[in-house]
């Protein structure tokens, strides 16, 4: 086989993008990185440099990377890291809050941290053990609380936009999922940006076209060291098993998950007629948090915890 | 005449008869480059650098759920 060597200069490639046709060497591979972050934050009219942002970080390779994106590009971003309390041989929540403590203090960054066991009495894990879907589905319980606990520190601390560094990989097997199971209200409101409502910031996604390879590569290439462990949740879990098989669609056909997505954008605005998308709500508030509900009495997070946790 | 490959911790031998493409010795561990990169000596490697006998390369499995 050919050396492959970088489409911009004479050096050596460090990635091929097939889906792109396009092969980069380190430094330009770095450069094209931020420069399409700021791409697909403008053309979605994410946020703009006058915007409170609060980074949801997990002290992974996509959140960091992305956080790492948006203090190149000055934005006003600050970070957030939920300690959910997961234990595992390598103490996995300990270990991801040194990452990210560790990536801020490195660039003189805000970091917020909330950590559940203390501010709850138990852990996510625990809490999920004590749900008869938390026992079957601990990742379900661990989203549900990752949403309850970003709103609610996003107002809590003034940031009218959050973002999460989900790429195009997360957002291909969420479209899966969703598709396989036609949850339509959810596809309905599947979109690089959720328009702030209810009392929540706006919510946007700046990685949703990068295959999750490109932010792995941006990582390892700009040196950002962030924890390789996998969540011991995780193995089994039904992102893991739709990834699964969109890669080895993508193994066969080139480009498929990014058609999938990206297709699917204008798919959505023909079946559902709407070109913006807000958080769910019906202007119900949780009386115990405030925030929006779709049933009834306390949200789902305050009913998890007890009213005496919050 | 071996190349080593570290996964989490894990090392994996390869046997191999003579210089491997990264992409080839993906194939052969059954992984992807899809799913995959390969680190050595701190640099990333394309799938067409060559791999050769004694070598030691990370893998980093790029694919993370939950």
């Amino acid at each position: 086989m050919p050396a492959m060597y970088c489409h911009k200069c004479d050096q050596m490639a460090a990635i091929r993008m097939k889906e792109h046709r396009l092969q980069l060497c380190k430094d330009h591979y770095l450069e094209w990185f931020v420069r399409q972050t700021q791409v697909y934050i403008q053309k979605f009219h994410m946020f703009s440099r006058s915007d409170k942002v609060l980074v949801a970080v997990s002290g992974g390779k996509d959140s960091l990377s992305l956080w790492d994106v948006l203090w190149r590009l000055n934005y006003a971003a600050d970070g957030m890291y939920i300690h959910l309390g997961i234990e595992s041989e390598d103490h996995y929540s300990d270990a991801s809050e040194t990452y990210c403590r560790r990536f801020a203090e490195e660039r003189g960054l805000t970091l917020h941290v909330v950590n559940v066991s203390e501010q709850y009495g138990k852990s996510v894990p625990e809490f999920a053990r004590m749900k008869k879907w938390g026992k079957e589905r601990p990742c379900a319980v661990c989203g549900m609380a990752k949403r309850h606990l970003m709103n609610q520190a996003a107002i809590d601390h003034g940031y009218n936009v959050l973002t999460t560094a989900h790429n195009l990989d997360d957002e291909a097997a969420l479209l899966m999922l969703n598709t396989m199971n036609w949850h339509v209200e959810l596809l309905r409101r599947q979109s690089p940006i959720l328009e702030a409502g209810g009392g929540l910031p706006r919510k946007v996604k700046p990685f949703c076209r990068f295959y999750e390879r490109e932010t792995a590569a941006y990582a390892l290439l700009r040196g950002i060291d962030y924890i390789e462990e996998e969540c011991p949740h995780a193995t089994g879990s039904t992102q893991l098993y739709y990834k699964g098989i969109l890669n080895q669609m993508e193994d066969e056909h080139t480009g498929y998950k990014l058609n999938f997505y990206t297709n699917f954008w204008n798919a959505r605005e023909k079946l559902f007629g709407q070109k913006s998308v807000k958080d769910p709500g019906d202007g119900r508030s949780c009386p115990n948090c405030g925030q929006p509900t779709t049933a009834d009495g306390l949200c789902s997070f305050c009913r998890m915890v007890g009213s005496s946790g919050e | 005449m071996a190349i080593t490959f570290i996964l989490r911790k894990q090392e994996i031998g390869l046997e191999v008869e003579h210089t491997l493409m990264v992409k080839e010795a993906l194939q052969r561990l059954g992984f992807s480059a899809e799913t995959h990169l390969v680190v050595k000596d701190g640099e990333l490697l394309n799938e067409n650098e060559p791999l050769r006998d004694g070598d030691r390369v990370k893998l980093i499995a790029v694919i993370s759920g939950g």
